[in-house]
């Protein structure tokens, strides 16, 4: 109830136009608001009150400290009662890698919260709390998410690590040297008018700056981001950053930074992707990871570059079962593969949680801007959905601009104003605000993490689910039973990647069979169950190693001596454990 | 009741082994004097407290068997965190399997304190970069393992480490099993029946010996020693060409802390402006290798089709990097510089995986000159090839990221063996072949080529003159050579035994230096898994390590060598500098900026990577106004013995004296003042 009192307050508030991104903002309860974006204290706040509201359910842990010492949490969902967290099939999700790309965080805590609130309430929701681990980093670069929300920034600043730089090199790049000039929280635009320039206004609106046509002077120079020029001046900046891009930081495909832009000196060089690998690795569990980023309306998969080669064939069986479904439950993103669809990268997160940790791995990158329209709907449903992955084309900026004035009431555009600035002189001042282009007014929030919430969810709902039941018991001979396992796997993810097998990441899961005064004889995986076909291990036979495949049945036999209780158990790192009993004699 | 059994006899030889393994020590004495890697760590303490005005111990990391592993700094700067002198990184044992490296850094410790080569740098030393893995060497049973004691599960099943070798005859030794199968491969060499060689099936032979490391099946999956304890490879673990999902590589580079270690003490420490390895590979006498496929080729760049139709560029064509930041250039955002590097991962072109041309150039001429070293020092150089560098290892992540001049260097093999025929041997290996250039093998005459394509059993059809033919066209290289001679039945070189090379020369030198002692002969055993098996081989480390006694004398004429080199690090100096009165109150200031050193100021592979900082000159003075040029100039590259101009356009109205001063991270520093002439 209280959930939905929320949602309609939000509808009302958006409606009457009175959330503007400097409102109010509401007060941090559970449930959760989202009709706002969090800014880090916002964030702690946030944790802090769904693990007070749910203490049975939840656990907050501070993983590590981020270059500049703040804290990273992570949050655990997980019923103890139906189980340690370990024995039950891990789900990963994590945002905000990218210090700007801010609303990936709304989206993890709109998870966490929409998991607790309706836990006992909504059944699917129940079953999924029940059977699954969830873990939770919302916010992955805590400096980055700081910084972006408390200084001057455009849309895609702010987004690596705090790393310090070397003081010499990094001294004369100018790259991260932008001055909000106008003291306007935004880094815009600067344009100067130039009898020789290459740009002109756009017809339809003189916000929008086009290219002269070949062969004439435009009437205005672009003249970059605002900023000093530091070229001329004489002080060196001396806390000059170097950029490392916490997502090329992994330790999976791994490169140097001349060969991958971003890349620290060595992997796991950040503290959070460090604290994050041995985190994950202290969960076994976790086979499937969700990492949300902006831009570009997509999911993707790897490999992240094409010297890798293809995925293992049945893992991308998989992946497609997952990302076709996450492709309805949010329209219009894509499903797509890394290198192939976007570009290459060396490094990152998803690499190497799908080939070290054995998880599989989606990268969810948020936001849309043809949804920022300014068209009926007839014209909407025709339109041709011509995109340029990271950048929009002319006709959807002016359409942009519109849905600025009249849906977003101009919070999203900086107008251009006049500026004297101490080198270029009279200029003007503008663009597109910090919280936009990338980031959606707030009213568009709450539908956005709900559909990409749903998609974590329908892949949750989809973490292998085993049963083991002894199907058949018989004596065959005076001292010899014949005992037949059963494990079916419900669910279309499978209980180890198949590329964890091929490479042995770790030990397949386990069956075990065993009982005092029983021996076992012989064991092993029945290859036709009508006529009693057995591949016998030839050692060990009490110990078989498997997987089970997605929506798959696997057989086992064991052929036993003595007279007792003998006692079947399955082991998986993310399947769980079962056992089932039965009498020989 | 099997398994039963098996735990009896597992248990009794634990047992025993825990019996003898506290009193015996190996009885190979000719190998008593090396260095453990506590008594390692306790030279270097002793060695601080001996002289603590120019050295100190830092710890560089803690192996997962709980070891430690120390750097001694050696320099002028020990009391200083900030270091103006530039360093030298020396690594030992990497591997932890070759104990001779660990004597070359505890000598070097020595020669640089008496011959104050730490005078005017630092020198950063480590004996041991797997120490886990080295205390093998003298612990009893004698065992030969480049694992770490990282837990690693090899075999995949419910216990980890649970099934390494044993010492199950009690001799002292783990060493090899040879045991009769209808599946085996190998056979006894003819007049060698010590040595084992595989069945030639094209000759009509059939195998009859399995072998195996010496040991038993614990865990009774029916395999034999597949899970020793640990580990890790320390000297895989680096990032240059990191292998995955190897046994003994590592999850991710740096999952060791060893290597960890490494990375972040060298990269906290931009002095280091040379590294040394001591281990199994020597690019002071054979530079890195090259002929690797999938090298980034930013003269032919071929644009992904999905690109291509953004930038406007053709598929099928190949574009040169400029060409290529050219077209991008228009689409990137404004203030977004478009570097080689942003393109390079933007089209995921790849890492560099060839030595640089440049930096070949001066790893030849200095191991041209090491050759001569050894000559002159009646130092024999008719060894066994040393190794080939490892995907992962040290000295490839030193050379491809690093950016700095990079040495490895062995100080042992076995001694070549040579027949005693009356023809006179051509002297030549497919090994040597494969790193000759082209043009040396053409040098060598259709006479000795002619022998040599004999000697190996070349096919009737290959003539000298028509693979001196095939080369000079570029249809065969040296390196395809021996890659094929490599390939051929029987191994390589063929000779009437049929034994390996190695394989000769170790018997050569068991038999003659060891009297015997590094040799096992071969006796029954009653295996518990195998039945009936005999024991025996080389003693492990009979390979590559010497007796003690010789240690000194190689060192002596080896490890000075390293001092050498370093004296041709890049040193940057402020050569000359000149000013000129241009009127209206302006200078022309001139500087003259050399490398007085032999090596580059970085590598070629350094400018490449952008990692070595670059070099700095400011000019300054009170109210310097700078018409043209800045305060600071950033040096990026300069090479060996080379000068650059550097000029700068100035009003000074408040004085006349400017100071100009030269800072590097780790090529030494200089400075000057400038008077100017003229009017102001």
């Amino acid at each position: 109830m209280k959930f939905i009192y929320t949602l309609i307050l939000a509808l009302l508030l958006a409606a009457a136009g009175t959330i503007s991104l400097n409102a109010q903002k509401s007060s941090i309860n559970v449930p959760l608001p989202f009709d706002r974006y969090y800014d880090l204290e916002d964030l702690y706040k946030a944790i802090e009150v769904l693990n007070e509201a749910f203490p049975e359910l939840t656990t907050a842990e501070v993983i590590t400290q981020s270059e500049e010492g703040r804290d990273v949490w992570a949050f655990t969902i997980n019923n103890p009662e139906t189980g340690d967290h370990l024995a039950k099939p891990g789900v990963y999700v994590d945002g905000n890698i990218h210090g700007n790309e801010i609303q990936a965080t709304e989206v993890v805590l709109y998870l966490m919260n929409y998991l607790l609130t309706n836990y006992g309430e909504v059944e699917k929701i129940t079953e999924l709390v029940d059977r699954n681990a969830f873990y939770f980093v919302p916010s992955v670069n805590v400096d980055g998410r700081y910084h972006f929300f408390n200084n001057a920034n455009t849309p895609s600043t702010n987004r690596g690590l705090r790393v310090p730089g070397d003081g010499i090199r990094d001294a004369v790049s100018d790259r991260s040297i932008s001055n909000d000039l106008n003291n306007d929280g935004s880094i815009t635009q600067m344009r100067k008018r130039d009898p020789f320039g290459q740009w002109n206004t756009h017809p339809e609106d003189p916000r929008l700056m086009v290219r002269a046509e070949p062969g004439e002077f435009g009437e205005w120079t672009l003249l970059g981001q605002e900023r000093y020029d530091i070229t001329e001046d004489t002080q060196i900046s001396e806390d000059a950053e170097r950029y490392v891009d916490p997502n090329r930081d992994w330790g999976s495909n791994w490169a140097p930074p001349y060969v991958q832009r971003g890349a620290g000196d060595y992997p796991f060089m950040g503290n959070v992707s460090k604290a994050i690998a041995e985190y994950m690795v202290g969960r076994p569990n976790i086979i499937m990871v969700f990492a949300f980023h902006n831009t570009g309306g997509m999911f993707l998969r790897g490999p992240g570059t094409k010297a890798r080669g293809p995925l293992n064939p049945s893992d991308v069986a998989v992946y497609d079962i997952l990302g076709e479904n996450a492709e309805k439950i949010v329209p219009g993103y894509d499903y797509l593969i890394s290198w192939k669809d976007l570009y290459s990268t060396y490094g990152d997160f998803t690499e190497f949680t799908y080939n070290t940790i054995g998880a599989f791995s989606f990268v969810g990158e948020l936001f849309m801007a043809r949804q920022e329209t300014y068209a009926a709907y007839e014209d909407l449903m025709s339109a041709d959905h011509e995109s340029l992955g990271f950048g929009t084309t002319t006709e959807q900026d002016l359409q942009r601009l519109k849905f600025n004035d009249n849906v977003a009431h101009g919070t999203l555009f900086k107008e251009w104003e006049p500026f004297d600035h101490p080198i270029y002189g009279e200029i003007e001042i503008g663009g597109w605000a910090k919280m936009s282009t990338r980031i959606s007014h707030p009213f568009m929030l709450k539908d956005m993490a709900h559909r990409n919430a749903a998609a974590v969810l329908f892949a949750a709902a989809q973490t292998p689910k085993v049963e083991m039941e002894i199907t058949r018991n018989e004596r065959i001979d005076d001292n010899l039973n014949r005992v037949r396992v059963r494990l079916v796997n419900h669910n279309a993810i499978p209980t180890m990647t198949n590329h964890a097998v091929q490479n042995q990441l770790y030990p397949q899961d386990m069956l075990t069979a065993e009982g005092n005064n029983i021996r076992v004889v012989a064991g092993g995986r029945v290859t036709d169950r009508y006529r009693d076909r057995v591949n016998y291990k030839e050692h060990r036979p009490e110990l078989q190693f498997l997987r089970v495949p997605g929506t798959s049945v696997v057989y086992y036999d064991f052929l036993v001596e003595g007279n007792g209780e003998l006692t079947i158990n399955y082991n998986s790192r993310k399947a769980g454990q079962r056992t089932a009993n039965t009498t020989i004699n | 009741m099997r398994t039963g059994f098996k735990l009896l006899i597992i248990s009794t030889i634990s047992l025993f082994l825990f019996l003898i393994s506290s009193s015996l020590i190996h009885s190979q004495s000719f190998w008593e004097g090396y260095h453990s890697p506590e008594q390692a760590n306790n030279v270097l303490t002793e060695t601080a407290q001996n002289h603590p005005d120019i050295t100190r111990v830092h710890t560089l990391a803690q192996s997962p068997g709980g070891r430690e592993l120390l750097v001694l700094e050696i320099g002028p700067e020990v009391n200083s965190e900030e270091k103006s002198l530039p360093a030298i990184l020396v690594v030992a044992n990497m591997e932890g399997v070759i104990p001779i490296t660990t004597e070359a850094s505890l000598k070097l410790v020595d020669l640089v304190i008496e011959e104050n080569a730490a005078d005017n740098k630092t020198w950063y030393i480590l004996p041991n970069g797997n120490p886990d893995a080295a205390v093998r060497f003298f612990q009893s049973p004698l065992r030969k393992d480049v694992r770490n004691e990282f837990p690693v599960n090899d075999d995949m099943d419910d216990q980890v480490g649970e099934d390494g070798p044993e010492d199950i005859n009690g001799d002292g030794f783990v060493t090899t099993m040879r045991y009769k199968h209808p599946q085996g491969e190998w056979i006894p060499v003819d007049g060698e029946p010590r040595l084992m060689r595989r069945a030639d099936r094209a000759k009509g032979e059939r195998g009859i010996y399995k072998i195996h490391s010496e040991g038993i099946d614990n865990d009774g999956d029916g395999q034999i020693n597949e899970d020793p304890t640990g580990g890790i490879n320390v000297n895989r673990n680096f990032p240059h060409l990191f292998r995955e999902f190897t046994a003994t590589g590592g999850a991710w580079p740096g999952s060791t802390p060893e290597a960890r270690g490494i990375f972040e003490f060298v990269f906290s420490r931009p002095e280091i402006a040379m590294t040394f390895s001591l281990g199994e590979t020597n690019f002071a006498l054979q530079p890195p290798r090259g002929g690797r496929q999938g090298s980034a080729d930013f003269q032919n760049i071929q644009i992904p089709e999905s690109f291509a139709d953004q930038i406007g560029a053709d598929p099928n064509a190949t574009y040169t990097m400029d060409e290529v930041i050219r077209m991008v250039e228009p689409l990137a955002p404004p203030g977004f510089e478009i570097t080689e590097s942003v393109v390079a991962s933007f089209l995921g072109l790849g890492a560099v995986v060839n030595p640089m041309q440049e930096d070949l150039v001066f790893y030849n001429e200095l191991a041209d000159r090491y050759k001569e070293y050894l000559e002159e020092h009646g130092f024999s150089t008719d060894r066994l090839s040393p190794a080939a560098a490892k995907d992962g290892s040290f000295e490839l992540w030193s050379y491809y990221h690093l950016g700095i001049p990079t040495f490895s260097m062995d100080f042992w093999t076995l001694p070549e063996f040579r027949e005693e025929t009356e023809d006179e041997d051509s002297g030549l290996t497919p090994e040597k072949i494969g790193e000759m250039s082209d043009e040396e093998f053409v040098d060598l005459g259709e006479e000795t080529i002619g022998q040599f394509l004999e000697e190996v059993g070349a096919p009737a059809q290959f003539s000298a003159a028509q693979v001196i033919g095939m080369v000079q066209g570029g249809m065969l290289t040296t390196s395809r050579i021996a890659e094929m001679l490599a390939q051929m039945p029987g191994g390589s070189p063929a000779s009437p035994d049929g034994a390996s090379a190695e394989d000769k020369a170790l018997i050569a030198w068991v038999d003659n230096e060891l009297n015997g002692e590094g040799f096992i002969e071969w006796s029954e055993f009653d295996h518990p898994d195998l039945g009936t098996v005999e024991i025996g081989g080389p003693i492990p480390f009979v390979k590559n390590t010497p007796p003690y006694v010789m240690v000194d004398s190689l060192l002596s004429v080896q490890v000075p060598w390293i001092v050498t080199l370093s004296e041709k690090m890049a040193r940057l100096n402020i050569m000359s500098t000149d000013t000129e009165y241009l009127g209206g109150g302006i200078h022309r200031v001139t500087a003259w900026i050399e490398n007085e050193n032999y090596l580059p100021f970085p590598t070629a592979m350094g400018v490449r990577n952008q990692n070595p900082k670059p070099a700095q000159i400011f000019l300054q003075a009170n109210g310097l106004d700078f018409i043209e040029g800045r305060e600071r100039t950033l040096i990026e590259s300069l090479g060996g013995m080379e000068a650059k101009k550097f000029t700068w356009l100035v009003r000074s109205p408040e004085t006349r004296l400017l100071q100009l001063r030269l800072e590097t991270t780790h090529a030494w520093s200089d400075r000057s003042q400038i008077e100017l002439g003229g009017s102001r």
